[in-house]
């Protein structure tokens, strides 16, 4: 036998249950082309140094050659909704002022008075015109300079450009993207193919009902990675087995900036041999924070139907409800599984018809052992109806736990448990002699991707 | 001449999210609406003493349009690092013919 096919039988292993593929077989809808991509080609299985995650060498390469280079989500468009409105980004030591210009023009400034260099807005919030609070330079909200006092003392910058630097900015999804390279690739090639994958979850028209964010004593991408993967379910989330499958969960790689997890909800794990379609039903009702009720209380598993049924068609009820529109094309699958998208570096979204959950890890500051972890939850609302305000800023304290944010509802519990996790993975890192880590070939596989986008970024 | 508190303005007059100054007793005063309650606040920003008239409102807060440092309402505290002084706040009430009613020191 070849080197190359038992390299590739290695890469080709997978769990004995039941796949998501075979799930997909069960579908009595037509299933959506997306759903059926089951792509992960082998990436090797060599040891990954920690330097990657506790160095300060390593973070001030991601300072030069990652953040400077790649798109990153900013803020929702709804968070800055009237001309004028802005979000400051912050991103290790840059600062962007994201401004809507436009019903629907965005424009990203470097935030930094051409002057002597004060940051000129120190807050989202809204301007008529961007006036440093230091001397008073000022310029319109489209960048364009109006003046300064004393204008006399000043004759040597008529000749100057003393228009606000802009960065690329693009939207998708709802979502504002900046990216400081000017030679970047456009946002619609970076992001493909989220926008076909999500061409059933139109983002934009969602509106945001919850964003809860809290520092974690990590590494930006110890806190991604720990939303990467469901092998680690048995240990860490023991109580949701009941209805996750979580060593068959399907994972993709698209290109260098997308990735994918579907893990099956609504079936016991492989792990589990003895658990009743009606333990599932309960258990996945009453534990998992997604579904359409959060409560198993009056629901009786009817003869016949299995719990991953029953809980899709009770969701599709009760989003059709609360959308207003039917959702017949609906596959069980869309309806209760959890499809989580990873876009490169730090913004993971997951599809669904009603309690998107997106996830985005930033480094804190310049700090590379701790990151700013957010969450936010995409809500559908009436057809017809006006959007509802998007939530505010839920910021927690360090000392606080996610179950202290009552908008994330049963998510928050969970969290709590990864939290458990990141803080110590980071120290455990530090403190290791092995001074690598060894990664799962496929359950693990969507991490080694992420990598190696970073070190395609670092060694350009 | 001095603007008697209990006459001011009719509380009608005062639309969600639109802010009136007034002044009171020699004092320049804001009045503003916001998610249908009346507050009064001093029209001078804590951090370099600009008028807050036409600042927006959102959500019981008020941006300064000078340099966006937000207040709450209902307390006078500033959000962010611009200023860390409170603004000062005056209790408001609609009289009984639909007048507001400040309450001055």
């Amino acid at each position: 036998m070849s080197e190359l096919i038992k390299v590739k039988q290695q890469g080709e292993e997978r769990c004995e249950g039941v796949s998501y593929q075979d799930l997909l077989n069960d579908e009595k809808i037509d299933v959506p082309a997306y759903l059926r991509e089951d792509t992960n080609p082998y990436m090797g299985d060599d040891d990954i140094s920690v330097d990657r995650w506790i160095s300060r060498d390593f973070h001030d390469q991601e300072k030069e050659k990652l953040w400077p280079k790649v798109w990153q989500m900013t803020c929702r468009e709804e968070d800055i909704p009237e001309i004028g409105d802005h979000h400051i980004y912050e991103i290790v030591d840059q600062s962007i002022i994201v401004t809507r210009t436009g019903e629907n023009e965005f424009k990203g400034f470097i935030n930094s008075c051409l002057h002597r260099g004060r940051i000129l807005r120190d807050n989202d919030g809204h301007a008529d015109e961007f006036v440093c609070p230091f001397h008073g330079a000022t310029w319109d909200i489209n960048g364009n300079f109006k003046g300064i006092p004393c204008k006399w003392d000043f004759s040597h910058l008529d000749e100057k450009d003393m228009n606000l630097p802009q960065v690329k900015i693009g939207t998708w999804g709802g979502f504002i993207f900046i990216n400081f390279d000017a030679n970047c690739i456009p946002l619609d090639d970076y992001l493909s193919p989220l926008p076909e994958h999500f061409s059933r979850f139109p983002l934009h028209d969602y509106y945001k009902g919850a964003h809860v964010q809290r520092v974690v004593q990590c590494n930006w991408k110890v806190g991604a990675e720990a939303f990467m993967e469901s092998f680690h379910t048995l240990e860490t989330h023991s109580e949701i087995l009941t209805f996750t499958g979580d060593a068959n969960s399907q994972y993709d790689t698209f290109g260098d900036h997308v990735s994918r997890s579907v893990t099956p909800m609504g079936i016991p794990s492989p792990h589990l041999p003895d658990v009743t379609e009606a333990e599932t039903m309960r258990d996945i009702l009453e534990l998992s924070g997604r579904m359409a009720t959060d409560s198993a209380e009056g629901h009786e598993m009817p003869e016949g139907l299995t719990a991953r049924t029953y809980v899709a068609e009770t969701n599709r009820e009760m989003f059709s409800d609360i959308i207003g529109e039917p959702l017949d094309h609906a596959t069980k699958s869309e309806l209760e599984d959890a499809i989580l998208y990873m876009l490169f570096p730090n913004t993971q979204v997951w599809t669904g018809y009603h309690g998107n959950i997106v996830y985005r890890f930033l480094p804190n500051g310049d700090d590379h052992n701790s990151c700013i972890f957010e969450t936010m939850i995409l809500l559908r609302y009436e057809k017809g109806t006006k959007r509802p305000d998007p939530a505010e800023k839920n910021i927690l304290r360090p000392d606080q736990a996610f179950s202290e944010a009552p908008e994330i509802g049963g998510l928050g519990p969970v969290f709590d448990q990864d939290d458990s996790n990141m803080a110590a993975v980071q120290k455990g890192m530090i403190a290791s002699r092995k001074g690598a880590v060894s990664l799962a070939s496929y359950q693990e596989s969507r991490i080694r991707h992420l990598h190696q986008t970073i070190d395609k970024y670092l060694n350009a | 001449m001095t603007t008697t508190a209990d006459t001011l303005i009719a509380a009608i007059d005062i639309t969600d999210n639109q802010t009136v100054a007034v002044t009171l007793e020699g004092k320049n005063i804001l009045i503003c609406k916001a998610n249908g309650d009346y507050y009064a606040v001093d029209n001078q920003c804590t951090h370099q003493r600009a008028e807050l008239t036409g600042g927006r409102i959102r959500n019981c807060y008020l941006a300064c349009p000078l340099h966006g440092v937000r207040f709450d309402l209902r307390t006078g505290m500033p959000k962010g690092e611009l200023t860390r002084v409170p603004l000062k706040t005056y209790p408001v009430s609609v009289a009984e013919d639909g007048n507001l009613h400040l309450e001055l020191d």
